[in-house]
Order: structure tokens, then sequence, then C-alpha cells
């Protein structure tokens, strides 16, 4: 081998430090921002990266002019695979130039493994030389996918975390769209079409975050969490991936009297303690809280097995039901179902309510039934993984159903279990259980967390699967 | 047999019949509305109807006044195929929900699951029944089904069609039938509501996509559902090309920038008198409707540029495409779509809605499809939006055929908003605001030249440039060589929103 041609090619490779190009890094730096490198750093563990395509670069007139808009890696997060990509957006705006990402895409779909993205930038590199109508790019060595159908490919199949620390329009807001985590910082934004293509079509000239941005989305629930910084979101990154495939041995039961905590009729109450007071200490990790904030979905564990906890919180809006709140139901039922979580199913509600919004002539919030009611529904019906519901106090109308499933087949829940303060329809207490077989049992507060806990040690990790059982639904 | 037994027996049953009960039926009649029978009777083909639970009551007493409790329910054939179907009786306690009647419907249920028999419920009535008495020990020899209400209607979604009709007052449990069947039907007066008073009329249902179609009368109502189950289940019948469809081209405008009916394509497009459009109040940049080509059984969902929005996507159409998919691809309905969309909608009202969340949702729904689909390009695909009409296409399922007809323009964006950011500062130093469109228009016409017609068929953009009128024929033959599989196990629900 000529030594020539190794230099030249260690020359490529020193030439993609950040330490090469140290005007970039400064400039990334001053605006409290992690350069594209420094992120997959931060996220893989230390000397388990490969570098997929680091030097695929667009060429201008056969000069080099830089990487190809971001970096991809296949490295290991607690030591488990995670493909782990992150575009760049001091490289030709970030824009998705050389088709790896729809390459790793196939390794995950393949492998069943994460993908974790940094997807900010504005979408497809609109002068690259393929770039054009109907295509996105796909040259290079790609895999079975392009660079958008791979998500759907694995929604539902493999964690897909995406990360927006910047503004993210355009296709790179369609990346972020599809993922089934999707964490973001203040300041960035996330949207279809960016300020540009809104002055052109609607002549309203914006900045991308008053457009789009992250602290809207939390609300709205377009993200599942809001964090201060990059650092901050890789770290939330790892913690929904540790629940993934990755029961913990044994867990520590939390320093809480239940009993205390449980609610008398009508006292109002934090639902969030009694989560935490059930589950392992500091396994509590939740996902869109301000969005329905009637309704709280948790990952968590509970005797170190990974579960997901639904829960009312009759703190908002007494606990009633909308539309996003049942959304969010259904969702939340869809990914614990398809990673296999068993989930626990806190209720106290007073049913379900519609929201009226007809475009200016009237906008309410009042008891109803409509569509988005029944979502989840019918995810519980699709439901295999095991769920024991827990009713704390209210489970009136269709609430309980919607929170636990229906009571007779797929959906049943593998343990019902009330707390004495229970209420049910018309009939309350005890008589419930006497009289309707409502439920299994009903159980001091203080004992739910250990007969939950052998429950669910009965209940063995299911089979290696050959295909998914069905997407996530991106709402 | 004691005669008094089976005396007993008739004279029950005779008491149950409309003609037992001119009072309770004029009473009906004069409001316009048909009994419950009555909507069976119009529902079935003749003498086909095989009832269940006739004699059930509110108690045991043979003198009981609650005529099949409520509920008449039962089997019987629709265009000769078995149908189920249950019609809640307001004469009779309201209508109201009880444990032998929740048993009878979970009866049907079974039979619906087990069979992948269709349901039909006519679900008026005023929820559960406050004072019913206790349900039977469980022990009882009592009829019981696998399923209960909810989730026999949630393990039918997607199996076989679910049918619900309202056109009464549909309250709280009998709301709730209406909302998890997958084609909600309501007469004009037809309202929602809850025990606890609050009530909502059909427009409102229907302008949200709660309800499907919005009909005038209960007799329209049946009409509908027969027809909707005829598409159902029989798939191939002869099928005869709309009078203009010759004219098909005639439809699009000699100016790209005027808006046309996108309705008007479609039913030159299909066989004539086919088309049930579905949610039309709704989404309204969407169009979704059911009919035949040819005579087999299709799905169309098309953009509608005669709209407020002008065909651009926003999440309500983005959720509307995503369940008209899921629905067609349940029922093995091939799926052709119509496309000329400016993109997915953009600027801060359309991003609170949540489009970049919305926005997957059909092409999530396009990604996981088994149907063929064949997608015609009229005129506009920008961005992102022509994938919300067929998919990205690359990995799982890539469309059978994309067409495209000669008025074809493509870009990243509008060539309009193009037009705008190229020639923006001479656009914003123009004197008049007809003179900064000249400037836009006459660079958009440039770069619509540049992208459109016979280029696209150059660059093989598409599998074909074809003349509007050949269109119907075209996809006609490829349908033929797509004949309908039925998959033998549910493939996945129709997401109810």
């Amino acid at each position: 081998m000529d030594p020539e041609d190794i230099t030249a090619l260690q020359k490529a490779r020193d030439r993609l430090k950040d330490a090469a190009r140290p005007d970039i890094v400064t400039r990334v730096h001053g605006t409290a921002k992690l350069t594209a490198r420094e992120r997959i750093e931060l996220l893989l563990d230390p000397d388990s990266c490969i570098e997929y395509g680091g030097i695929a670069a667009r060429t201008r007139d056969g000069d080099w002019v830089g990487e190809a808009g971001g970096v991809d890696f296949v490295g290991t997060v607690d030591g488990r695979p995670v493909i782990a990509s992150s575009s760049d957006y001091t490289d030709h705006g970030g824009g998705y130039g050389a088709g790896r990402l729809g390459r790793l895409f196939a390794l995950a779909v393949e492998q069943r493994w994460p993908v974790v993205m940094f997807v900010d930038g504005g979408g497809s590199r609109a002068r690259h030389p393929r770039a054009g109508m109907g295509h996105i790019e796909t040259s290079g060595p790609v895999g079975r996918f392009s660079f958008l159908d791979g998500v759907p490919e694995l929604s539902g199949w493999a964690p897909v975390v995406a990360i927006v620390s910047g503004p993210s329009f355009a296709g790179h807001a369609s990346l972020a769209g599809f993922s089934d985590f999707l964490v973001s910082t203040p300041g960035s934004s996330i949207g279809m079409g960016g300020p540009p293509m809104v002055e052109a079509a609607l002549g309203q000239r914006l900045r991308p975050n008053e457009l789009a941005g992250s602290e809207m989305h939390e609300l709205s629930g377009g993200i599942d969490l809001l964090v201060a910084d990059e650092p901050a979101a890789i770290a939330a990154a790892k913690r929904y991936l540790s629940y993934y495939d990755n029961d913990k041995p044994d867990g520590a039961a939390p320093d809480v009297d239940l009993d205390a905590l449980a609610p008398d009729a009508g006292q109002p109450y934090d639902m969030r303690k009694i989560v935490g007071a059930i589950c392992d200490a500091d396994s509590v990790f939740e996902l869109r809280p301000r969005f329905a904030p009637a309704l709280l979905t948790c990952l968590a564990r509970i005797g170190g097995r990974s579960v997901g906890v639904l829960a009312n919180q009759p703190l908002v809006d007494d606990g009633a039901i909308d539309h996003d709140a049942a959304s969010k139901i259904a969702r939340f039922v869809e990914l614990c179902n398809t990673y296999e979580y068993p989930m626990l199913a806190l209720i106290d509600t007073p049913g379900c309510v519609a929201n009226w919004d007809l475009k200016g002539q009237d906008s309410s919030v009042e008891p109803g039934l409509t569509r988005w009611h029944s979502r989840p529904l019918i995810a519980h019906q699709q439901r295999t993984v095991p769920l024991v519901s827990v009713q704390v106090r209210r489970g009136r109308g269709l609430g309980a159903t919607l929170m636990s499933g229906a009571s007779s087949t797929r959906g049943v829940p593998a343990l019902r279990l009330a707390w004495p303060g229970v209420e049910i329809g018309r009939r309350d207490g005890y008589s419930a259980v006497v009289d309707h077989n409502a439920f299994d049992d009903v159980i001091a507060p203080r004992e739910t967390r250990e007969r939950i806990a052998r429950l669910l040690g009965m209940f063995g990790r299911p089979a290696p699967r050959q295909r998914k059982k069905h997407p996530i639904d991106t709402w | 047999m004691e005669t008094h037994l089976l005396r007993q027996i008739a004279d029950a049953r005779a008491r149950g019949r409309d003609d037992a009960r001119p009072g309770v039926v004029d009473a009906v009649h004069r409001r316009g509305r048909l009994t419950a029978r009555e909507r069976l009777t119009a529902l079935f083909d003749l003498e086909s109807f095989v009832e269940y639970g006739a004699l059930a009551g509110r108690t045991t007493d043979p003198a009981d006044e609650a005529f099949a409790d409520g509920l008449v329910a039962g089997v019987g054939l629709v265009h000769g195929e078995p149908v189920v179907a249950a019609s809640y009786d307001e004469s009779v306690l309201g209508g109201t929900q009880s444990d032998r009647n929740h048993r009878k419907m979970a009866k049907l249920l079974y039979l619906a699951v087990e069979h992948r028999w269709p349901l039909v419920c006519f679900a008026n009535g005023g929820g559960a029944r406050l004072d019913d008495p206790l349900p039977p020990p469980p022990i009882a020899v009592s009829p019981r089904g696998r399923f209960e209400l909810c989730d026999g209607l949630a393990e039918l979604n997607g199996w076989a069609p679910t049918v619900a009709v309202v056109s009464g007052r549909a309250v709280d449990g009998h709301a709730a039938i209406a909302m998890l069947a997958d084609l909600a039907i309501a007469t004009a007066s037809a309202e929602f509501g809850t025990q606890e008073g609050y009530v909502r009329g059909a427009g409102d249902y229907a302008k949200t996509g709660d309800v499907d179609v919005v009909v005038d009368d209960e007799a329209q109502a049946v009409a509908t559902v027969r027809r909707y189950l005829r598409l159902y289940l029989v798939d191939h019948i002869p099928g005869e090309a709309a009078g203009d469809a010759d004219r098909i081209a005639d439809v699009i405008p000699e100016n790209r920038r005027r808006p046309y009916d996108m309705r008007r394509v479609i039913a030159a497009f299909a066989d004539a008198g086919s088309v049930l459009e579905l949610g039309a109040a709704w989404g309204r940049s969407m169009l979704t409707v059911l009919a035949r080509l040819d005579g087999r059984t299709v799905g169309i969902y098309a953009n509608q540029p005669k709209s407020p929005l002008a065909g651009a996507i926003d999440a309500a159409a983005a959720d509307k495409a995503a369940r008209f998919v899921e629905l067609c691809d349940a029922y093995d309905y091939p799926i052709v779509t119509f496309v000329d969309n400016p993109g997915y909608m953009v600027g801060p009202q359309a991003e609170r809605e949540g489009i970049a969340r919305h926005h997957a949702r059909p092409l999530a729904a396009l990604h996981h499809r088994t149907v063929p689909l064949y997608s015609v390009q009229i005129r506009k695909a920008y961005g992102l939006g022509p994938y919300a009409m067929s998919g990205w296409g690359a990995a799982r399922r890539v469309p059978e055929m994309r067409l495209a007809w000669p008025s074809v323009e493509s870009g990243g964006m509008s060539l309009e908003g193009a037009a705008y950011l190229v020639k923006r500062k001479e656009i914003l130093a123009a004197e008049t605001r007809e003179e900064a469109m000249a400037i836009r228009d006459e660079y958009a016409e440039r770069m619509r030249d540049a992208a459109s017609g016979l280029r696209a068929g150059r660059s093989y953009q598409f599998d074909d440039i074809v003349e509007p009128a050949a269109t119907r024929a075209t996809i006609a033959a490829m349908l033929r060589r797509t004949p309908r599989t039925r998959a033998s196990v549910k493939k996945h629900a129709i997401d109810p929103r």
C-alpha cells in the first residue's frame, strides 16, 4: 500500500475533528451549544463509537468543502448498542446529504437497536446535485431505507429519540415528529415550514421560536419533554433508553407512608406523590408533563421492572379526560405495548369531557363523548402487556375503562385493585366489590407496591418477536 | 307440550310487535320517525331477520311491558350477506341500557367478531338505566358473550365494518357506541349528550369529524348504511363510466392559479353514481370517498383546491387522511389518490395545532398499508405534500403506480412562494401591488415550465404522464391485475381519530 494513501486518509480524518475547526467550535460554544461531535461524545459510552461515512463530503468543483451536514455513529449507551446521529448546523445548515441515516436505519431495523438523533436543520439540502422534487437524496451506500421512511418502519419496533436543540424545520421537523421520544430545549423550534416559507405563504415575518417554539410545543403536546440545555437533553435521552429492554435486578422501596397520602373523599391531593410512593425510589420519569396535565404518563420501575404508569391528576380539571388526555393515554399505551412495559393505571376521574372549538363560534369544555375518547379503548384492546389498575377513588362513566381497558377480553386488567375510599358508579366502597365483583381485591394503600411487584414477578419477559406489534402513533 | 306455555310465548311475542302498540307507533310516525323494528325491517332484505332476545324484559314477570328490554336485535341479510343489527327502542324505558340488553349486544358482538359479520346499531337512547335491577349471579345459565359492549366494538373495529346511526338522542353509553363505530351516521336533528344534560347537535359532531355523514331522515340513513355495507360485502359489480368521464380534463381550469372542485374530478373518474363521501363537513381541504372503479370497491382521497386552505394539509386533514387509509387497508379497499396541494399547512396556527406531529400520521398509515395504491398528480406537488398522498415510498410500500397529468407542477415549495423568496428584493421594491405580483408570477411561470408535463415524464418522476381521460382505464386495468385479498386475521384497528 502506498503510505501516501494512508497519510491522506489520516489527514482527511483529522480535518473532521473539532480541533481542526476552532473558529466554528468557538462560534457554537458562543451560543451555549455543543458541536455535533461533542453531542455524540456525551451520549455514547467512551471508546464505543464507530463512525459511518465520516469522510463523506460534498465537493464543489472538485474541492473539499467539509462534512456532509452531520455525523453518524454506531455506539453503546450503558453498554447497549445505539445508533446515534447529529446534524451539524454549521455545515450546510445541517442538511442531510449522503443518505447515511437511511443506511443506519436499516441496521437499526435489522438489529432492533434504538436510534438517537439530533435534528436541528432546515430540511433537505436545496442545492445538492441530486436534490430534486420527488426524491429525498439517496446517493451513497444507502440501506433498504430512504432518509425518512426508516422512521415509520422503526416506530413501535425500537425506540427512536429525537433531540431538537435549535431551529428544526421541514424534513428535520418531520424526522423529529416521527420519533417516539422528542426532547427539546428552550429557544428551539420545530415546525413544518420555516420563517422564509411562512413569509412567502402568509406574509408573516416571525422568528423561528415565535413561529414554532419548543416552549409552545411543551404545552400543546408537540414534544415529550423540555429540558434546560443539551447536556440535560442527552441525559433525558439516556434515561428514556434505560427503561428499554433493561430491567434492574431490584429496586428500593420509597420511604413514604402511602396510607397517610391516600386521599379522603373530596380532598385534593397530588397524584404525582402517589406514583412516587408506589414505584421504586427515584425511578419515575414523567413524559409530556405539561401537556394534558390532568393525566400523568410516566416511565418507572417497580421492583426493578420497567413499567408504564398512567394516572389521573385530580389537581387539574378534577382529573377529567379531555381530547388531549385521551390521545395522551392512547399513545402511551401503544408505547408501553410495543416496548413490553407492563402498565399501572391509577384511577380517579370524573369521566370524559369534550373540547368544543368550532373555529371562533364557540369554545368550551363540557361533559360528553367524542371519537377522541375511543382512542384509548382501541389502544387497550390491542394491548398485550399486563396492566394492574388501582382505583384510588372515582372512575365514573367511561373513565375507568379509558384508563384500564374494557373489562372482559383482551383489554382486561391482569389485576384490578381498589383502595377503601373507592367510589364506583352510584355505589361506593365495599358494596361495589361485593355486588359487582368489580375488583379483584380492596387493599390498604401501603400494600399496593408489594402486591404489584409480586404479580409482575410472575409475568416472565415476553419471547423475542419477529415483527412489531404496531407502530406508535405520533399523536 | 302444554298449550298454555306455547300460548304464553306467542302472546308475549305478539304484544312486542308494532301492530300491537298502535298508539306508540303513531306517536313515532307523527315525529317523522321509524320505530325500532321498522328501522331493522328497512335495513334487512325482505323476511331475513332472525331476532335474538325478543322475549327479554325488565323483569321476569310474564306481564312485563319492557318489550325486548328496549333493544330489538338479531341477524339478517343485507344484499344477501349476513349482517348483525341492533336497534334501541326509545319507546321502551327510553331505550336505556340494562344488564339484559347489554348481554344481548354482547352476544351479537360475539357473532360479528366470530363470523366477520358487519354490525349496524341504531344508537338512540338515554344511556345506562339507573334503576336496573342488579345483574343475576354469575352461576345463572344466561347467554353471555365473550365481549362487553366497548371491547366488543373495539375488537370488531378494523375486522368488519361497524355502523352507528343516531336519529334521536344518544346519551352516554349510546354515544359511546356511535363514537366507536367506524361509520357514524346522524340525522340533521340528532343529538349527542350526557345524563347531566349536556347536549350537542349532529351538526357540531359533523364539523369536528365525530360524525361522518349527516342525512335528512332515517330512511336516508338506512339507504346510506346499505350503500356502505354493499361496498364491503359485494366487491365486484358491473361498473359504468360517468357520463362526463371523457371530459374530465375540462374540470381543470386553463389558468393554473384558479381553483376547481376536486369532487367533480372524482365524480368523473369513478363509476357513475358510485361515490359515497365520508366526513364532508370537516378537514375540508381533504376529501375522502368510497366509490367503485369498473365495479371494484376503491377508497379515494384527494386534496380539495376549492377549500378555505386551498388544499393545504393541516392537522385535521392529515388525521382525516390517516384514518381513511387505515379504513381502506383494514377492509382491503385499493386506494386511489388525486394530488393537488401546496404542501402541509405552515404558520403559527398550524404549528400550535401540532402539524409537526399530525403530518406523520398519514405517512405512517401509508407506510404500513398492504392494499395497492395508485396516485394521480394533477397540479401542485410541493414540499412534503405529495408524500401525504402516496407515502415516502422506498422501503416497505411503494405506490403501485404514480401517474401525473400534463398540468403537474412541482418544487420544494409553491412556485409563487419560491418566486417571492428569489425575487424578494424586487418585489418589495415594486411601486404597486400589481407590479409586485407580475414580477412574482413571471418567475413562477418560468419555473413551472422547467419542471412540468413532459419534462416530469422525461426525468421519470412518475410512472407515466397520462391524458386525464385515460386515467380511469389505466388504473382500472391495474386493479384487474390485483384481485382483492382478504387477510385471515385482523391487520390493525382503525384509529377513531
